[in-house]
């Protein structure tokens, strides 16, 4: 050891044979894969939490709001949508169909209207403050009534969920969520915290598919007696995409083929008969009979949003 | 649908290409870098470096002039993205000790070189200095850190053996 009195170097007082610096004191020995995994953990816990709870929060508050008050909330959101392009006739079968079926939701107090678009997708949505829209693909699709009628049903699903609502208070939460993770880790954080908070917000994306799935067949049975047809769709739809399997995982809708399967065991347990006749879909809804105009099937056949 | 896809996988793929480049290649940097830092400071290991602020009693000092040495070193991906996670917690950010640690040993050994290239003997009142680069997007982000040794090189009479 050194005498640090009166520091001299050559009077020998002080001499310099400095040992090196020590590794493992300025730098903690740990290995940067644990605190990796510790810190992404950690960040997706609490992201998950966070979401699933506003995600409850928002389930909770949403069927005290009326659906007058939602219609102003997104009375602006679709006035710039195309007009129907679709011939009068077709529309009104259509709507028909809509009234045939939503006739079996006597207390609703939405005032529904329909919308036909000019779209090769088959596609079905129901759009905020009560319309639905139907794409010419989709009708071109369909084969019967029944099947007609179980997309519109599944379409008034969300609206007696009130399914707009909650995937804007959802939405409006998530972005919170972000925008506090961002401020807090900045942009890599916010990434993980988007990645792990989406995959959350699927959870009760499909949870609303699955429940307006339910609403609209249990309508569709009201009307028919049976639920017969109301799966067709699908069937026809998985015989032509070839969704992979992790599409399917990240699509907002379930699987078509566990579509089907669910639809069956919801018919199953409420007793509605699974077979029966089909009605025909009326000539004024037929697809035209032009080869020219046959349309591919999307992956995605039936969104909400 | 497929673009859905598309954008989860750009999503996920890009950062997590970028965090695997920032793991590996930074770790890799960071290796070479210690081992550098590590057989330099074992030759210039006898040349005197001192914080005192006054010359030794007992030097005679023929010449003193100011000698910089100084270092810029970036952030990898890896470590500002966990350096990220852990602002939200706090706690010790590990990932940017061996960072700090690697700039101030290699301004130190430059400040060395520097001295001895310059035909000094000996370095008295050490200080050093660290400030942190600001990158371009905004200038949030961390684009590095900057550590600045100094000091005053001594020219001795009768120079150390
Ligand atoms: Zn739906």
């Amino acid at each position: 050891m050194h005498s640090f009195g009166v520091p001299s170097w050559r009077d020998h007082d002080l001499t310099f044979d400095p040992s090196l610096p020590t590794e493992g004191i300025n730098v903690s020995r740990v290995h940067p894969l644990r605190e990796a995994l510790i810190l992404v953990f950690g960040v997706i816990g609490v992201t998950v939490a966070t979401v699933a709870s506003i995600g409850f929060v928002v389930d909770w508050v949403a069927p005290s709001i009326p659906p007058k008050y939602e219609v102003y909330l997104f009375s602006d959101w679709f006035e710039a949508e195309e007009p129907a392009a679709a011939p009068k006739p077709r529309a009104e079968a259509l709507r028909a169909v809509l009234d045939r079926v939503s006739v079996h939701w006597p207390d609703s107090e939405y005032r529904f209207r329909v919308q036909i678009w000019d779209q090769a997708e088959p596609n079905a949505l129901a759009l905020p403050g009560g319309t639905i829209a139907v794409t010419e693909g989709l009708l071109d699709a369909v084969t019967s009534e029944n099947e007609l009628a179980f997309v519109l049903g599944h379409e008034l699903g969300h609206f007696h969920n009130r399914d707009h609502l909650r995937g804007l208070g959802r939405g409006v939460g998530m972005s919170l969520v972000l925008f506090a993770v961002g401020i807090g880790g900045g942009g890599g954080a916010a990434q993980l915290a988007a990645i792990a908070g989406q995959l959350t917000q699927r959870g009760f994306d499909r949870d609303q598919e699955s429940a307006a799935d339910e609403f609209g067949l249990g309508l569709v049975a009201a009307e028919y007696g049976h639920t017969a047809g109301a799966s067709d769709l699908f069937e026809h739809l998985r015989a032509t995409s070839d969704a992979s399997a992790l599409a399917s995982y990240l699509s907002t809708h379930p699987l078509h083929g566990d579509r089907v399967i669910r639809l069956e065991a919801v018919a199953r347990a409420a007793g509605w008969p699974l077979t029966g006749e089909r009605s025909a879909l009326g000539s004024k809804l037929e697809a035209p009979s032009d080869p020219s105009s046959e349309t591919e099937p999307a992956a995605d056949p039936v969104s909400t949003e | 649908m497929e673009d859905a896809m598309g954008i989860a996988v750009l999503q996920v793929g890009i950062p997590l290409a970028l965090l695997l480049l920032g793991y590996f290649v930074g770790g890799a940097v960071e290796r070479r870098h210690y081992a550098s830092i590590q057989e330099r400071e074992l030759r210039w290991r006898s040349l005197p470096a001192v914080n005192f602020r006054t010359v030794p009693g007992g030097w005679i000092v023929d010449d003193a002039t100011l000698v910089l040495g100084n270092v810029v070193i970036s952030v990898d991906y890896f470590k500002r993205f966990l350096a990220g996670l852990r602002m939200l917690f706090g706690g010790r950010v590990k990932v940017y000790e061996s960072l700090m640690d690697r700039a101030r040993r290699e301004a130190l050994v430059r400040l060395k070189v520097e001295t001895v290239e310059r035909g000094y003997h000996a370095l008295v009142n050490v200080r050093m200095e660290t400030s942190q680069l600001a990158s371009g997007r905004g200038g949030s982000g961390v684009a590095g850190i900057e550590v600045l040794a100094y000091g005053t090189a001594l020219k001795l009479r009768t120079p150390p053996t």
